[in-house]
């Protein structure tokens, strides 16, 4: 973490200095708090929320606060604050080392002490003054959190996946739509040129009748596995919460006993903390309905094929075969096939398919040849372009691509291709009654009750 | 499920149950399945896969069981949240009061349709305090128990303000008149930090009633525009007011433009106009 802020210190502080020139010289800034401002400072006037466009007027900066940043969000937070048109002030974290790297980090960047640091995230979502937010928390908490933020009023990017559970995918979006906020999850790739290209052929007709999308879930269950279904390590004594606060660590999930194998190693060990399968399926499932024209519904059979399952999950090479009812295939395979690097694609029609991944590569029929642009196999970071997006929607208050309908029903067609592969038979989704049909084991793996005391406030429940 | 013949009219088609021709046919080795290092070594009092393999009536043994460890009670009742039936209900339920277990106890019972689930929720409702309360609280709103209502209405009063409002919250999912009469009611009552989830509750409330009685809900919306509610939550309900029709006759109108700058507007640019006044 020093070496970043070493980095960024050195590289952004000539820019920096320049923006707080900007800010001295120009009295339409002077309405937006002063970054790390507390509350009780905020000028007076309206409250932000919803209305946060009548606030990012062109020259306004859009005020930011953190949740849970590490690993992945500071990747986020390096682009998103070199956006000339965010100011980034607080951070919360349950952990103190995680805040207090990000706190060095932005304070480093801006060149003052102005980073607020909270350990309780309803803190952070009480500030009028904060607009907008960067949700990176482990994966048990981007549903809670991005429903608390939108019940705030808080426009908000949300890493993925975006939810643990079928029901909380229709609950995030349920409470994006009813309190107006603008909302992106982190399916990046729907702003990389390749994956764009490869789904414009789709979507173009250029591919002739779709019959098959592709999805590779490559690390798919990963070391969930391994540990079993919910295996706990040794207890160790609790640590002091200002350090780990351990009961807002585990959040919505059930309790266990403390281990520093938690957060030291965390999500991709347990199936409590993690999303299984979706842990690239919220990727390359995006981009499969997007290809698939189906964004706005899910597949309505899920039959898994290979695979070792050992009742509470599968290990081994997988597939899944899905179809919609109009009768494409979404297939979900946890090997990747194509040698297109990670987060691969493929689309096929009558006349001709298409094949992407991160490598930047892309491979078509040969008769698609002459449309393939000559610069490819760039594997250019879609961070940037994807902030920038997120920037342009909250001041437009239209919806991004990586929205909130969007995403539920990536993510609920994911859940319900985990949910086979647990159960390991063919499964029959009804899209609009939001349930298995004839399978009540199914149907009760839709959800997962929180702990208390946190709730899903939703009226999308199972019963 | 795959078409007989459509695929197979396409080049490079991964066939069903092949790798494909990735590591072969491009030189590269696809991701490594099913694990991303050494698996960790689990002690075999702390293994839930054995556990997990049991049929309900042993899983419904281990949760009885006065000796089973605090992890094979917690187990059994994560599978019987998937397994269990009705003869589960009334073990996990004696488990609601626990500390640690009173949430896998919740968990094993919350998905299960049995309406004796119900039954033991609103048994369990006035024996339990606090955080344990607010549990069994959030699940009776998860599965729309009616018959709680009076119960969950009068919690909304409680001194324990993640009781009240867990309780607002909960009579919001669940819906229907007499929640929104509940929860218009304690709109007048409840303060900080309950009023802003009563108010998100009937907020939840009136767009479950705008389907089968549209007139309540607009009556609903109406009072959730005032402001003196939360602004995300006022803000929500003027734009389904907005996209429900115009404004009521008698709603506050302004001023029609005035004085010379409206007169001298030649432009056509009203808002220039109105800069002048």
């Amino acid at each position: 973490m020093a070496e970043e802020k070493k980095k960024v210190t050195r590289r952004r502080f000539g820019k920096a200095v320049a923006q707080a020139g900007a800010v001295a010289a120009a009295p339409l800034i002077a309405s937006v708090p002063a970054a790390g401002q507390p509350p009780a400072q905020a000028p007076p006037g309206p409250a932000v929320g919803p209305v946060v466009v009548a606030r990012a007027g062109l020259l306004d900066k859009i005020v930011f606060g953190g949740i849970g940043i590490r690993g992945r969000g500071m990747n986020d937070l390096r682009q998103l604050i070199s956006d000339d048109r965010v100011q980034f002030v607080a951070i919360a974290d349950v952990q103190e080392s995680s805040r207090e790297a990000v706190k060095s980090f932005v304070d480093g960047y801006y060149s003052n002490n102005d980073c607020q640091m909270y350990r309780d995230p309803a803190d952070l979502l009480a500030r009028q003054d904060i607009d907008a937010l960067l949700i990176a928390t482990s994966d048990r908490w981007h549903g809670p959190m991005a429903i608390w933020a939108a019940q705030a009023g808080k426009d908000m990017f949300c890493e993925k996946p975006a939810s643990m559970s079928i029901m909380e995918s229709y609950a995030l979006a349920d409470n994006v739509r009813r309190y107006g906020v603008v909302y992106q999850s982190g399916a990046q790739r729907k702003n990389q040129f390749a994956f764009e290209f490869a789904v414009g052929l789709a979507r173009s007709g250029m591919l002739g009748r779709l019959l098959a999308v592709h999805a590779d879930t490559a690390i798919g269950l990963g070391t969930v596995d391994e540990g079993g279904h919910g295996w706990w390590p040794e207890e160790k004594p609790e640590p002091d919460p200002l350090v780990v606060d351990w009961d807002k660590w585990l959040g919505p999930c059930l309790w266990r006993p403390w281990n520093s194998r938690y957060p030291a190693q965390g999500r991709g060990q347990f199936w409590d903390f993690h999303a299984g399968l979706l842990e690239w399926a919220s990727h390359t499932v995006a981009m499969a309905q997007w290809a698939a024209d189906m964004e706005y519904t899910e597949p309505v059979e899920y039959e898994p094929e290979g695979g070792e399952f050992r009742g509470d999950g599968l290990i081994g090479r997988y597939t899944i075969y899905c179809k919609y009812a109009n009768g494409v295939q979404l297939v979900l395979r946890n090997h990747s096939w194509m040698g297109m690097g990670s987060c691969s694609n493929r689309f096929e029609g009558t006349e001709g398919w298409v094949e992407t991944g991160d490598s930047g590569n892309i491979e078509v029929s040969p008769n698609l040849k002459s449309l393939v642009p000559t610069r490819t196999g760039v594997r250019l970071d879609p961070t940037t372009e994807h902030i920038r997006e997120f920037i342009h929607s909250i001041r437009s208050r239209i919806p991004p691509r990586a929205n909130a309908e969007v995403t539920a029903h990536t993510h609920v067609a994911s859940h319900a291709a985990w949910i086979a592969s647990q159960l390991n038979r063919k499964l029959t989704w009804d899209p609009a009654k939001r349930m298995f049909i004839g399978d009540e084991e199914a149907n009760r793996m839709r959800s997962r009750a929180y702990r208390e005391p946190w709730r899903l406030e939703s009226l999308a429940t199972c019963m | 499920m795959q078409a007989p013949g459509q695929t197979q009219q396409v080049p490079g088609a991964p066939g069903r149950g092949e790798a494909g021709r990735g590591a072969a046919g491009r030189g590269q080795a696809g991701a490594p399945a099913g694990g991303r290092g050494p698996a960790p070594k689990v002690p075999p009092e702390f293994d839930a896969l054995p556990i997990w393999k049991m049929d309900a009536p042993k899983l419904i043994a281990m949760v009885k069981d006065p000796n089973s460890t605090l992890f094979q009670k917690a187990i059994a009742c994560k599978k019987l949240s998937i397994s269990g039936g009705r003869e589960a209900i009334a073990p996990m339920a004696a488990l609601l009061s626990h500390p640690q277990l009173g949430c896998y106890a919740r968990f094993g019972m919350e998905p299960n349709p049995d309406p004796s689930v119900d039954e033991a929720f609103r048994a369990a409702l006035p024996n339990l305090k606090g955080r344990l309360q607010v549990g069994v609280i959030h699940s009776i709103g998860f599965r729309k128990d009616a018959k709680a209502l009076d119960a969950l209405t009068r919690l909304m009063s409680d001194g324990d303000p993640e009781v009240a409002g867990a309780a607002a919250a909960s009579v919001g999912m669940i819906g229907g008149l007499q929640a929104a009469k509940a929860l218009q009611a304690a709109l007048k009552t409840s303060k900080p930090p309950v009023f802003p989830v009563v108010a998100r509750a009937c907020l939840m409330c009136a767009e479950g009633l705008m389907a089968n009685n549209r007139t309540r809900a607009l009556e609903l919306y109406t009072t959730l525009s005032a402001t003196s509610m939360p602004k995300p939550v006022r803000l929500a309900a003027l734009r389904v007011l907005n996209a429900a029709g115009p404004a009521p006759a008698g709603a506050k109108k302004w001023p029609a433009p005035t004085g010379a700058a409206a007169d001298a507007d030649t432009s056509g640019f009203l808002g220039r106009g109105r800069q002048n006044e």
